[in-house]
């Protein structure tokens, strides 16, 4: 043991300067692992004893139409069994806003929630600027908005804006509010008024999207059996209810799935380490032949010296371990410092702090990794022969059945620790899996690509000729640098090529002659005004038509293979519950075809409505069944008469899941909707928004170029949290790449030594490695981009259902960039066996 | 001490069959020196190896201290080495990574000896390195290799010294002072040594020579 324990001290000492990047790798991964988590697990503890800071309340009941009295009785008659003590109400409806100043021309779609006085029942509404928060500064049409919207309208606290068709104060400026820190999707930015002030707007007028929620307070003992009560009071009604708890478990379930998810990434960092250290295992082993024959011919055993070395990967798999989780704890302390001291965001207040099981998690990950890639390269210990010591002789590969027992040993390991990360088996099969095939693909294009550049082998340059021959030299390291560096050019291309994809994709219909602004909300009674509005010249409005649009929920199905009795059965099928936009009209558009049953010609009296392909396919509803919608409160039956197949991304005449026949909806209470090509310019489109909402103030305008800024901002978020993700990956490419040069470098100062005595000069040596490392790069970017290439395929066409299209400048950039990239490194790691003395290489020879 | 019986070994040398060692018998008794000489090709390495068990003979038997070793595995071979056998090689075999101290140390704490340290330096006070016990190998000379390798040797105080052309990688005044020691071993200790040598002036002061030609012993002195 003793003998084991000095042996493994001195080896690390002797070669750690050489592995150090390798542990690197470990310690990347290690510490992507313990951040991600510990990162998640600090704002989990914070949200998860928020929940009801997060709905505001232990229990609210909603619903998107008015309150009927009998709903309202059932809902005291429940609160008042349940011990209900305190209650309050909210509507929450979207909106455009204009400065009331006429002067300012502007308009901006914002999310309005009109509150009473008991608001929130739980947490606090924060102000900017240390104003205490107090339902006064609503009263008599006083608003509170976020900060956005003041640069949006180009107006400060004081002065007034106008809602539907009144006018409010601005007199706060809203920091923060509960349930809505967490960066959700939203229509735009928050504004707060007084309940009361509500119907002056005429907001709430038919069709409205208005959300009214009955907020309350609730003995925990009595709340679970309320919200089971109400929500079976109302199992025929669009009325929901849920209690914080459902949040709290929504909430958990959430962070478990990207805890889990975003630590497979960490895994990933690891893997990679680990192919890097059985990479460098297998070098290892290979130049310390000769040392093992010289521990067996003074005695040692195998198992003796194979401990030496496993120590030794434990102890730098430990140490690597203990670095990443270093880093872990540096990058999570500088979160308050990134989101800086002035940040009132809930992310701000959370205390980011490393948690220790997770630490001790990332080390068994780090020590773990490190010795399961380590295991197979080490069991060829066994096969040294002291006898190499006075004759050379070639070791014989053979078949060998402790190796490829170890082979799937390791496999399962690792399967396992994978499936311990995602807390999935399938996942971390499919994760191992994935990567497995992934990595094979990435090594036989690299495979390939090495033979495809062999005859530049016998070029006329005789570095070019060289550096070739030395990409596949006995002991290289081209495998594993091609996968490291490859996979993170594949990650960074591929999303890159993505973001591309689908942004271009929006830009060709923004900047076509279709749509870009849709109206909604329009009523009936407007529809004249509203044409003479869109047809005048100078609104700069090109052609539109006015839709008529109803709102309608599924209540049941009878069908040949679906039927649905009731609206609970509708409900358990998911999203066929959710309430549809519908119309009818007596014409298919040119962005639909008919593929079963037949179109019709003319009205009838008999409901016949036609539906679209992806709700046929997914809830098996076909020609001949009988669709029970609800429409406003009425029951209409309606026979499907046709399947549809709708070009969703060409908007002009909107894209609609249900078509009636016209003749029964007629008379039903309808709202209109516009599609129109709007004008051009911002300044010509602020105007336009800002005179629509002047002549029309219920109307909501939808401006597909600012939701392109939208997605175009969140698209560049996640890529950037990609990209960060692929340049960890990348990172761990060039310490590999680093290591790896580290490792094969007494053989290159050897040869260089040799080149430089039989006459070549500093400069031909030094562009033989630039060549050889330009050239790897340029392999490796290679097989990376061909990868982000069928990547795109893949997502474009299974995913996003965009066409495929090749980016060959973002392609052309990231393989320009790898090689670049790796020469430098390269040439930079390998600067002594240029400065190296011939003579003093080949005597220590 | 050493026993061989009718030992041979055969290797592949392409896809044909070379016999480097043809059938030899042999019996070297406790506290003989014997040197053997030949050119170079001719076998002599191989017997060394086949004496040490770093290598299996063919066929026949290999007796050490009574004990057949062709029966014995890997690990029980190690061990029989790290006890009654230490080895030096022409081209030293030190272990880079380690001083000369550490290099002499190992086979005894392989061994598991507890005054591993006082006795290696004292080997290296013994062969004259006290004041390079802590530099690598990279950083001595190669007599000084040589003799670290062979403090080495000695550090188990084995019964058998097995040396592999010693002064043969040497100048002349490191290969005389490599000679005196190896002879102050078998005259001090008294340990058996099997020397291969091409130096006549080395072979000359074993008690007896084997001089070997394509495989096979031709004379016996």
């Amino acid at each position: 043991m003793k003998f084991v324990l000095g042996m493994a001290v001195r080896e690390t000492r002797a070669s750690f300067q050489r592995l150090i990047f390798f542990f690197v790798c470990i310690a990347v991964g290690v510490a992507a692992i313990v951040a991600l988590r510990s990162v998640i697990r600090s704002v989990r503890d914070v949200l998860s004893g928020e929940a009801r800071s997060l709905i505001a309340a232990d229990a609210l009941i909603a619903t998107n139409r008015d309150w009927t009295d009998d709903a309202r009785a059932t809902i005291d008659r429940r609160l008042k069994d349940a011990g209900a003590t305190a209650r309050t109400e909210t509507i929450e409806t979207p909106t455009m806003v204009r400065p009331a100043d006429s002067a300012k021309v502007a308009a901006r779609m914002v999310e309005l929630k009109a509150i009473q006085p008991g608001f929130p029942l739980y947490g606090s509404l924060t102000l900017e600027n240390g104003q205490p928060y107090s339902h006064s500064l609503l009263e008599h049409h006083g608003a509170l908005v976020r900060p956005e919207l003041l640069s949006a309208l180009g107006v400060k606290v004081g002065d007034s804006i106008a809602v539907g068709t009144t006018t409010f104060a601005i007199r706060g400026v809203v920091a923060n509010e509960p349930g809505r820190n967490l960066g959700a999707f939203s229509l735009g930015p928050r504004v707060f008024v007084d309940f009361d002030d509500m119907p002056s707007t005429t907001l709430l007028v038919f069709g409205s999207r208005a959300r009214r929620v009955v907020l309350a307070r609730v003995p925990d003992d009595s709340l679970d059996a309320m919200v089971t009560a109400v929500n079976q009071d109302f199992s025929e009604e669009f009325i929901n209810a849920r209690s914080y708890r459902a949040t709290d478990d929504a909430i958990g379930r959430d962070f478990d799935r990207s805890e889990n998810y975003l630590s497979l990434v960490g895994l990933i960092i690891v893997i990679l380490g680990g192919i890097a250290v059985s990479s460098v295992t297998r070098v290892f082993v290979l130049q310390k032949i000769r040392a093992i024959a010289v521990l067996k011919c003074l005695g040692a055993t195998t198992t003796q010296i194979m401990a030496v070395y496993l120590l030794q990967v434990m102890s730098l798999g430990l140490a690597g371990s203990l670095l990443g989780v270093g880093i872990a704890r540096l990058a999570v302390a500088g979160i308050p410092l990134a989101l800086g001291p002035s940040s009132t965001s809930l992310l701000a207040q959370v205390n980011y702090t490393i948690n220790w099981r997770i630490a001790l998690q990332g080390v068994t990950i780090g020590v773990l990794v490190s010795l399961l890639f380590s295991l197979v390269p080490l069991l060829e210990v066994r096969r040294v022969k002291p006898s190499l010591l006075l004759r050379d002789e070639a070791r014989r590969p053979g078949r060998d059945a402790a190796r490829i027992a170890a082979m799937v040993f390791v496999s399962a390991a690792l399967i396992a620790v994978a499936a311990w990360q995602a807390a999935s088996l399938r996942v971390g099969v499919v994760v191992c899996v994935g990567f497995a095939v992934l990595a094979f693909v990435l090594l036989l294009a690299g495979r390939a690509l090495v033979r495809l550049i062999s005859p530049m082998a016998s070029a006329p340059s005789f570095p070019l000729r060289h550096a070739v021959l030395h990409l596949s030299r006995p002991g290289n390291q081209t495998r594993v640098i091609l996968l490291a560096v490859g996979l993170g050019a594949f990650f960074i291309v591929g999303v890159r090529s993505l973001q591309a994809s689908l942004l271009n994709e929006f830009n060709i219909q923004v900047g076509t002659d279709s749509a870009d602004m849709f109206l909604l909300d329009i009523q009936r009674n407007q529809v004249e005004g509203m044409r003479q509005f869109l047809a005048d010249p100078a609104n700069g409005a090109g052609s539109a038509r006015l839709i008529p649009v109803l709102r309608a929920r599924i209540t049941g199905v009878s069908g040949r293979v679906t039927t649905l009795e009731s609206f609970e059965d509708v409900r358990a099928r998911g999203s066929l519950a959710r309430e549809y936009t519908v119309t009818y009209r007596d014409h298919l558009e040119a962005n639909e075809r008919v593929l079963d049953g037949k179109f019709w010609n003319g009205p009838s009296s008999e409901p016949e409505v036609s539906v679209e392909k992806g709700l046929h396919e997914r809830f098996a509803i076909g020609v001949g069944d009988v669709v029970r919608f609800d429409i406003l409160g009425k029951t209409i039956n309606a026979r499907v008469s046709s399947i549809r197949d709708v070009d969703f991304k060409d908007a002009r005449a909107g894209g609609f899941v249900f078509v009636f026949r016209p003749g029964v909806l007629e008379q039903a209470p309808q709202t209109y909707i516009a599609p129109l090509k709007g004008p051009e310019g911002s300044s010509a489109r602020a105007k336009f928004q800002h005179d629509l909402v002047a002549k029309f103030p219920n109307v909501s305008a939808i401006d597909f170029h600012e939701i392109l800024a939208t997605i175009r901002d969140v698209m560049s978020k996640v890529t950037l949290a990609i990209t960060v993700v692929g340049g960890l990956v990348l990172f761990s490419g060039g310490l590999i790449l680093i290591g790896a040069v580290a490792m094969t470098k007494f053989q290159r100062v050897y040869e260089a030594a040799v080149f430089k005595t039989l006459g070549a000069s500093t400069g031909t040596i030094a562009k033989m490695l630039l060549l050889e490392y330009g050239v790897l790069g340029l392999l490796a970017g290679s097989v990376g981009s061909a990868g982000a290439v069928a990547l795109t395929w893949g997502v474009s066409r299974y995913a996003l259902d965009i066409p495929w299209k090749v980016f060959p400048v973002e392609h052309l950039a990231g393989v320009g960039t790898t090689a670049v990239l790796v020469a430098v490194i390269g040439v930079l790691s390998s600067l002594d066996v240029l400065k190296n003395k011939p003579l003093a290489t080949l005597r220590a020879e | 001490m050493i026993s061989l019986r009718e030992v041979s070994k055969t290797v592949v040398s392409g896809s044909e069959p070379l016999t480097i060692l043809h059938p030899l018998s042999l019996e070297i008794a406790r506290g003989q020196f014997v040197a053997v000489v030949g050119p170079s090709g001719s076998g002599k390495s191989t017997l060394l190896g086949l004496i040490a068990g770093l290598d299996a003979p063919s066929s026949g038997d290999v007796f050490i201290d009574g004990v057949n070793i062709t029966t014995l595995g890997e690990d029980a071979l190690a061990k029989l080495r790290g006890e009654k056998i230490g080895f030096v090689f022409q081209f030293f075999h030190l272990i880079p990574s380690l001083t000369a101290f550490e290099n002499v140390a190992v086979p005894m704490e392989i061994a598991g000896a507890r005054d591993a340290r006082t006795r290696a330096q004292r080997l290296l006070d013994e062969v004259g390195l006290t004041g390079r016990a802590h530099h690598y190998p990279s950083q001595l000379s190669g007599g000084e290799q040589q003799r670290v390798a062979l403090a080495r040797a000695l550090a188990n105080n084995p019964l058998i010294l097995l040396a592999d052309e010693p002064t043969g990688n040497l100048d002349t005044a490191n290969g005389r002072h490599i000679m005196e020691l190896v002879r102050d071993v078998h005259r001090v200790r008294g340990t058996t040594i099997v020397l291969v040598t091409h130096d006549a002036e080395l072979a000359a002061l074993a008690d007896s020579r084997l001089i070997f030609r394509d495989g096979r012993v031709v004379e016996h002195t």
